[in-house]
């Protein structure tokens, strides 16, 4: 599988190490649009703005401040943020097994896919084999892009994939959701259990597509064929000034035809 | 309304309105236009040929109302060759001039200008000459169009690249880089002679801008590299333009521009169609390396 990895490295418990590298799982469906100027249809770029001075700030004079009452902050750099920052670890550690049954869906942050390296393929195929046939999870601690992540290991369909999981300090609590009045009949709860049973059916999500999307997409290849794309005026752009080695060899050139004029 | 039935490679068509006056304050005839181009056609005609043509049509003459036509009218007769081809991700059909009897035809369509694109139907994606189009802004003129022109061939010839100019045929000029290879890529000509005109504006701030925003225009030349693009087209040299007198977009040889006629006058430079005709004639084609001679953008 030819695919580019995110972060490459092994798992491991015990005595095993299985080498893998993690690729995303999911791509969203939503449509992006870019943001246009109506009068000329130059795309639009965003800048930060200072309302005190009424100016645009460059990126080197912005820092950052950790808002600890309106208008009073605590400016932090780079470095010090670094400072605390994990190390990029090579390893998903395993600290524990654990029963997928009893994670609550709530915790489910981000799905990875981990693919197997050379070498990582056969203790790769066995871990994927025993963790689905006793719905079981490893659970580990893995840093990717700066931040420490709690994840869980597990298994479908032969394939490990990887759940970075919410902290239990992200989660908010549900105190006060369920309401506690009113007395339940027993007939109710049997209807109400019957109701349901009679809409199970197997979860099959490719019965279900974002409809929005396919007539968004639809919209756009029409005004596709009606020929209403509208261009950018070209030449604007500053940045750049083009390949470094003929721009090195111009200004030479430049520098001598004037030398000699 | 006078019609006149000709006949090429034994294809007989009929012209119209031969005496209509299509540039008026110059008495210049729609008969006087298809004669320019017929004696022309030798020269021309290998700068047209398979590249998807784009009419700009004056039926009613220079002073009236034109339209761009990129398709070939459908009702063309059978022996105009058409091609494929893709603008802006709309496929149509074009009409290739490779025939006298098109380019006549054309003509009788009243398409005074005639434009092409940098490439040929068959590689529309492989430029085969690089361009830079120097357009003078308000207050600057050929004059100072020729001044950029030669400070840029001497850049290109330091590059080892040889390039030639012409006429735009209404206020600047255009240079052109023959390149004549298969790896070019308009992402290439883009990038250099983007770079090249930034580099130029650069060091004479006074003179060249590379911005296309009117305001930065005024008393400078504009160095349009953005026209090296699959999606533009050129004027084609040895047509004529669509202004009050009957100019040529024509080949020049540097030296005219070292030392340009006219006594400072902007005019001087200008080829008119009767000029036209004879310094071809005499000359030949100015522009034949453009269509042969093989070079390499260096340092991409």
């Amino acid at each position: 599988m030819a695919v580019q990895g995110m972060w490459s490295g092994t798992i491991s418990f015990s005595l095993v190490a299985i080498p893998v590298h993690v690729v995303k799982a999911v791509k969203p469906g939503r449509i992006t649009f870019r943001t246009l100027h109506s009068k000329d249809y130059s795309p639009l770029a965003r800048r930060m703005f200072c309302p005190k001075q009424g100016e645009i700030v460059p990126p080197d004079e912005i820092v950052r401040g950790y808002e600890i009452s309106p208008d009073k902050f605590i400016p932090v750099t780079d470095e010090e943020l670094e400072s605390v920052s994990p190390e990029r670890s090579r390893t998903i550690e395993i600290i524990e097994f654990i029963d997928m049954n009893e994670v609550d869906p709530i915790y489910f942050d981000h799905p990875y896919y981990l693919v197997p390296s050379k070498g990582g393929e056969k203790a790769y195929r066995l871990l994927a084999l025993v963790m689905s046939r006793t719905n079981r999870a490893g659970l580990a601690r893995f840093v990717l892009a700066e931040r420490e992540y709690l994840v869980a290991v597990k298994s479908s369909e032969g394939a490990l994939t990887l759940f970075t999981l919410h902290y239990s300090e992200e989660v908010l609590s549900d105190d006060g959701i369920a309401p506690k009045e009113g007395k339940i009949e027993a007939k109710e709860k049997s209807r109400m259990e019957k109701n349901i049973e009679n809409m199970m059916a197997d979860f099959d999500p490719g019965k279900y597509a974002d409809e929005r999307r396919g007539k968004v997409m639809e919209l756009l290849k029409k005004k596709m064929k009606e020929n209403v794309p509208v261009e950018a005026p070209a030449g604007e752009e500053e940045e750049g000034e083009g390949p470094p080695d003929l721009v090195a060899a111009l200004e030479d050139i430049m520098r001598d035809m004037k030398k000699n004029r | 309304m006078s019609r006149k039935v000709v006949e090429i490679a034994g294809r007989r068509f009929a012209l119209s309105n031969l005496e209509k006056e299509l540039y008026p304050s110059h008495g210049f005839t729609k008969g006087q236009v298809l004669e320019y181009y017929r004696r022309m056609t030798e020269f021309i005609l290998p700068h047209l040929k398979d590249r998807a043509l784009t009419l700009k049509r004056y039926p009613d003459g220079v002073e009236k109302d034109f339209f761009f036509e990129k398709r070939c009218p459908l009702h063309h007769p059978p022996w105009v060759e058409t091609a494929e081809v893709f603008h802006k991700g709309e496929r149509m059909t074009a009409c290739l001039v490779n025939n006298p009897e098109t380019l006549l035809w054309v003509e009788n369509l009243a398409s005074l200008e005639l434009h092409v694109p940098l490439a040929r139907t068959s590689s529309p994606e492989t430029p085969d000459a690089m361009v830079f189009d120097l357009d003078p802004g308000e207050q600057a003129t050929i004059l100072d169009c020729a001044r950029v022109a030669l400070i840029l061939r001497e850049l290109l010839t330091r590059l080892e690249l040889a390039s030639y100019p012409k006429t735009s045929g209404q206020k600047g000029l255009h240079v052109f880089v023959p390149l004549n290879f298969q790896g070019a890529t308009f992402d290439d000509t883009k990038k250099f002679s983007k770079a090249v005109a930034v580099i130029m504006q650069k060091n004479y701030p006074d003179l060249v801008t590379a911005k296309m925003a009117k305001e930065q225009r005024k008393g400078k030349v504009f160095i349009n590299w953005s026209q090296n693009d699959a999606s533009k087209t050129m004027i084609c040299v040895y047509s004529l333009r669509a202004r009050e007198k009957p100019f040529v977009s024509f080949p020049l040889e540097w030296g005219e521009l070292e030392h340009p006629a006219g006594q400072g006058n902007p005019e001087g430079l200008q080829v008119m169609y009767s000029e036209a005709v004879s310094r071809a004639e005499k000359m030949g084609d100015l522009f034949r390396e453009v269509l042969v001679k093989k070079q390499k953008l260096p340092h991409l």
